[in-house]
């Protein structure tokens, strides 16, 4: 089994599923039917304000569950259909920024900027094409980074990290992870913290089940969907449910998004927008793949470099960004688009979440069993299949499907999405929340699972209040489990050395700069003043 | 609660505080095993260590807050309308979630009480429409009780669509699936 | 479309029932909801799920699965306790969760508190280390750790790490003794290098047919199917063993008709390899082994006992 076979195996494995039903005689497996679905799915959710691919892959989880079961033949079609989800919100955001000025989903601020303008001209339906053009490109690149890096990494991390350098680089994806989101490395580490902490409860080698009291309820720890879906999505419902009431109480009343008007896209307008897109795509791809920095940042930073590159280079009397420059959708839209594969970097080749859309990845994953997204995913044995490996690679194919269905419909669809806005939130997100608790409660199956999701909703939205994020809580979640394994491991492997983390020069480098990115981020904050 | 500028300062000392409690008081009492632990003979990591751990990086937080960030001019916090909004929709959603848990038992109490034989409601836990009820009561009071607080009104359309969405959920997640249940189905 | 299939294949099957294989008219009150004590997707609960899904074919019983983890079996055992014993709740878990997990943790609940209904399959437990290492028996290992070598025994439960310690002992050395979540993370570890070698439950079968895994001993108290000259526990100077079944228990005091009438049930199906589940068992496990009554009584007690001594001994 050399590298092509089991590329060629994963392609198969995609488009030789079950069949779902036949055109011209060719069938089509349910594998291809789903990740379409997901793809024009999450089209339709990150053109909703509200709503992020995120929401619909936690919503849908337990249904495709439902209806695959747990074998590993339904890790494709669930997780094809998670990416499809994953691939449609990354242009589906922009639709309702050009339109009506308002992000579909938080990276897609910055499309407003250049995109509403655009549409207050009347060149709504060009601005669309642009920002379909260019988030496509970039979502292209990075993927095919994504397939190249992806199983070197992995084979590097097997090949040179041992179970003392694999505890110390969890400790190092934490911390860096807690440095760099928001802006404050303090409220990182908080939150870094906390959820370390929720995911301690209950589990652990001893029969008594640590932290739980003595209580029954306890004593099973935190189901990681109450965790997960609660500080994220009910935390994030609760926010905007709060918005929406204080808005009711200065406004008098809740303004539904309002409506407007056309446009092609030239040669020569490619040709012009090409560099932006190009330089957003490589920051995008590069921001990515590192794990917790998210398409927000890598937006900002392809819009501000592009807007840097465009003042110096324009001749003074064509517009500034801002005033609706195609290169300004350009420039953010790549870089937005691009981190969405490169983002699956840290996934696949260490099991290190690095955004949301990941995390449900893993957490699909988890649900249905059969494949633990790590190095040991990229095993390239030769006698035996590894049934890991062709998971891989089927799930390369069905991005690389999701891709060719973004160039090909993906536009059209885009810009049949503008009706999206007309959906009152305040209707929409308590009709979330009831999905979110039913979906929860569909794969735990008890009452406290509820309790537990909505506490945490609490804390979510407590966090929000004190500008905590809360994604390194949850991937400190996720990744808690794993490493007090490999820290137990690798102390019982080294024959009880205390200084495990330290006496390889590997693990010892990754602690130093575990610190080191903690200080660096404090300095910078306390500077910025 | 606290002035705009030294809310960082606080939430940095309640980490603080809390980490240490974590670390002296909750984290021993509450596990079977040490930070280490001797069993056959070696040394193994106990089960303490982990959350120890996390407390550290909660302190460390904590700390970070207090020397670096305490003078950072955006220190966003929880003012009494947040705890206001919060408290409110947290009571309305443990009403809908009591509601939803006990109506199913309660129909089937009531219908006990016309005599015949004694139905129990854990064996009709996969019978509609006795599995539906709580699910429905519960689910409907909960959207109309959103809505109705952040529109500050209570209106005959918002009921209307509470029940649309509570039957829409039903027919999502209940009639295909087989094996799936809906809330309190298997807890009883 | 699934009712009206499982509505003909119940007819099919309640006909093919007419021969009575089935005993008594015993029907559950209501659905019956059935524990799991391990990960979703992996093979022993894909066991539990197709055992339930053929039970439901052949006699139209409901079955709802949920998945209770953790503890090595524990949680199960703690929340199918308090369960009505009517027949309607029972579980799958491993025969050492009422063994030594339940001695271990010393909660105050005792295989008494349970009925074994049957069990359905028996691990090929083995101590297994690539061929690459070049042992061949076990006498080798114990050689090369004399000869001061740091040897790492990779070992998935309490009980398998105290064995692995005896066994240690009774040779005169002492390994290092690595705890992993699950046999398949064992593998791995061995494949990996991460371990020198380490106990495998059965999944060791096709690594061993194809020459890359080798059974270094026996960790049962009879020899293993594919190598039956590699020593036993006992050969080894340890007086335990690491027999293990999978098992379905329900709460203590179920009626003896329903009891029988599930574990006829299951046993029936495990032992059918021309069922899913049952062709699923004889895959992984090399055919069946299904006790029940009175000998799964005495399987169980013994197995709680013994283990109390195992914990004296190891503890040592």
């Amino acid at each position: 089994m050399g590298t092509l076979d089991y590329i060629w195996l994963g392609i198969l494995a995609v488009f030789q599923g079950p069949e779902m039903f036949a055109v011209f005689g060719l069938p089509i497996s349910v594998t291809l039917v789903m990740v379409f679905c997901g793809f024009l799915l999450g089209i339709a959710v990150g053109a909703t304000p509200g709503l992020a691919g995120p929401v619909a892959m936690a919503i849908a989880l337990p249904i495709l569950i439902s209806i695959f079961g747990y074998s590993p033949d339904a890790l494709l079609p669930v997780m094809g259909f998670l990416i499809g989800i994953m691939k449609g919100a990354t242009i589906g955001g922009a639709v309702p920024a050009i339109l009506f000025n308002t992000p579909g989903t938080p990276d897609a601020y910055m499309t407003t900027l250049d995109g509403y303008p655009m549409a207050e001209r009347g060149q709504a339906k060009k601005a669309l094409r642009i920002a379909h053009l260019s988030s496509a490109s970039g979502d292209t690149f990075s993927d095919l980074v994504l397939f190249v890096c992806a199983p070197f990494l992995a084979i590097f991390v097997e090949a040179y990290l041992d179970l003392p350098e694999k505890t110390a680089l969890l400790i190092l994806s934490l911390s860096f992870i807690a440095a760099v989101i928001g802006g404050s490395p303090a409220k990182g580490l908080i939150s870094t913290g906390l959820g370390l902490l929720a995911v301690y409860v209950g589990t652990g080698e001893d029969f008594y089940p640590r932290m739980s009291m003595g209580t029954q309820q306890l004593a099973r720890g935190f189901p990681i969907t109450t965790a997960v879906l609660g500080v994220l999505i009910i935390g994030s419902a609760f926010k905007g449910l709060e918005e929406l009431w204080q808005e009711k109480k200065s406004k008098g009343i809740i303004e539904p998004a309002a409506e407007s008007g056309d446009q092609r896209l030239s040669f020569a307008d490619i040709r012009r927008l090409s560099p932006y897109i190009a330089r957003s795509a490589l920051i995008g791809t590069a921001i990515g793949a590192l794990p917790g920095i998210g398409s927000t940042l890598a937006a900002t930073l392809g819009y501000t470099l592009g807007k840097n590159r465009y003042q110096k280079r324009k001749p003074a009397e064509d517009p500034d960004f801002g005033t609706g420059v195609p290169e300004g959708i350009a420039a953010t839209e790549a870089a937005n688009s691009s981190v969405s594969g490169a983002n699956l970097i840290p996934v696949l080749s260490l099991g290190i979440p690095g955004n949301a859309a990941a995390v449900f990845l893993i957490l699909a994953a988890d649900s249905i069993g059969g494949f633990n997204p790590g190095p040991s995913v990229f095993k390239f044995t030769k006698d035996v299949v590894n049934p890991e490996l062709v998971v891989a690679f089927g799930l390369f194919t069905a991005m690389f499907l999701a891709n060719i269905l973004n160039w090909t419909i993906g536009g059209v669809f885009m810009r049949s999405m503008g009706i999206m806005i007309r959906i009152p939130k305040q209707i929409l997100l308590p009709v979330v929340l009831l999905m979110t608790l039913t979906a929860i409660y569909v794969q735990e199956t008890r009452m406290e699972a509820i309790w537990f999701a909505l506490g945490f909703g609490v804390l979510g939205y407590i966090m929000r209040g004190f500008a905590i994020s809360p994604l390194p809580f949850v991937i400190a979640f996720i990744l808690g489990g794993k490493l007090e394994d490999s820290a137990r491991q690798a102390f019982s492997a080294t024959g009880n050395d205390p200084f495990f983390l330290f006496t390889s020069p590997i693990a010892a480098v990754f602690m130093a700069l575990s610190v080191g990115v903690i200080l660096y981020a404090a300095r910078k904050s306390k500077d910025e003043k | 609660m606290y002035s705009r500028n030294t809310s960082n300062f606080y939430l940095g000392l309640f980490c603080l505080a809390f980490a240490l409690f974590l670390i002296f008081i909750w984290i021993p009492l509450d596990t079977d095993t040490g930070l280490v632990d001797k069993i056959r003979r070696r040394l193994v990591i106990g089960d303490a260590l982990a959350p120890t751990i996390a407390a550290v990086f909660l302190a460390i937080g904590g700390l970070v807050l207090i020397i670096f960030e305490r003078r950072v001019p955006s220190q966003p916090y929880m003012t009494g309308q947040n705890l206001r909004f919060i408290s409110v929709t947290s009571f309305l959603l443990i009403i809908s979630l009591i509601l939803m848990r006990y109506t199913g038992p309660l129909a089937v109490w009531i219908a006990n009480l016309s005599g015949g034989e004694p139905l129990e409601y854990r064996l009709l836990r996969d019978t509609p429409p006795w599995k539906y009820i709580g699910y429905f009561i519960g689910g409907t009071v909960m959207i109309t009780g959103l809505i109705a607080q952040v529109e500050s009104v209570l209106s005959w359309r918002t009921l209307r669509i509470a029940v649309l969405a509570a039957i829409l959920l039903i027919v999502i997640y209940d009639l295909p699936f087989d094996d799936l249940l809906l809330p309190p189905n298997g807890d009883v | 479309m699934k009712i009206i299939l499982k509505t003909a294949v119940a007819a099919l099957g309640m006909a093919a029932m007419a021969t009575g294989a089935f005993a008594a008219d015993w029907t559950p009150p209501g659905p019956i909801k059935l524990m799991i004590a391990f990960g979703a997707g992996g093979g022993a609960d894909t066991q539990a799920r197709l055992i339930a899904e053929e039970l439901e074919d052949r006699t139209g019983w409901k079955f709802i699965p949920e998945q209770v983890t953790g503890k090595g079996g524990l949680n199960l055992a703690v929340a199918l306790k308090d369960q009505p014993n009517d027949g309607t709740a029972i579980g799958m878990a491993v025969t050492e969760t009422l063994g030594y997990n339940m001695a271990a943790a010393n909660a105050g609940i005792s295989p008494a508190d349970f009925t074994g209904i049957t069990t359905t399959a028996g691990f090929q437990m083995g101590i297994v280390s690539l061929t690459t290492k070049g042992w061949t028996t076990f006498a080798d290992v114990v050689a090369a750790a004399k000869g001061g070598e740091q040897i790492k025994f990779g070992v998935m439960s309490p009980k398998l790490a105290d064995l692995a310690y005896l066994v240690g002992k009774a040779q005169g050395v002492e390994f290092n003794i690595v705890s992993v979540k699950g046999g398949k993370a064992v593998m791995n570890g061995v494949n990996a290098g991460d371990l020198d070698l380490g106990f495998m439950a059965g999944i060791q079968g096709k690594g061993v047919a194809a020459g890359d895994l080798v059974n270094l001993a026996s960790g049962l108290s009879v020899p293993l199917v594919q190598t039956p000259d590699a020593p036993t526990l006992a050969d080894l100077g340890v007086p335990f063993n690491g027999d293990g079944y999978f098992v379905f228990i329900g709460p203590a005091g179920m009626p003896a008709e329903a009891r029988t009438a599930l574990a006829d049930a299951i046993s029936s199906i495990a032992s059918d390899e021309s069922t899913k589940a049952g062709g699923l068992i004889k895959k992984a496990f090399g055919g069946s082994a299904t006790i029940k009554g009175a000998e799964l009584d005495a399987l169980l007690a013994d197995g709680f006992s013994g283990a109390g001594e195992l914990i004296k001994v190891a503890s040592e």
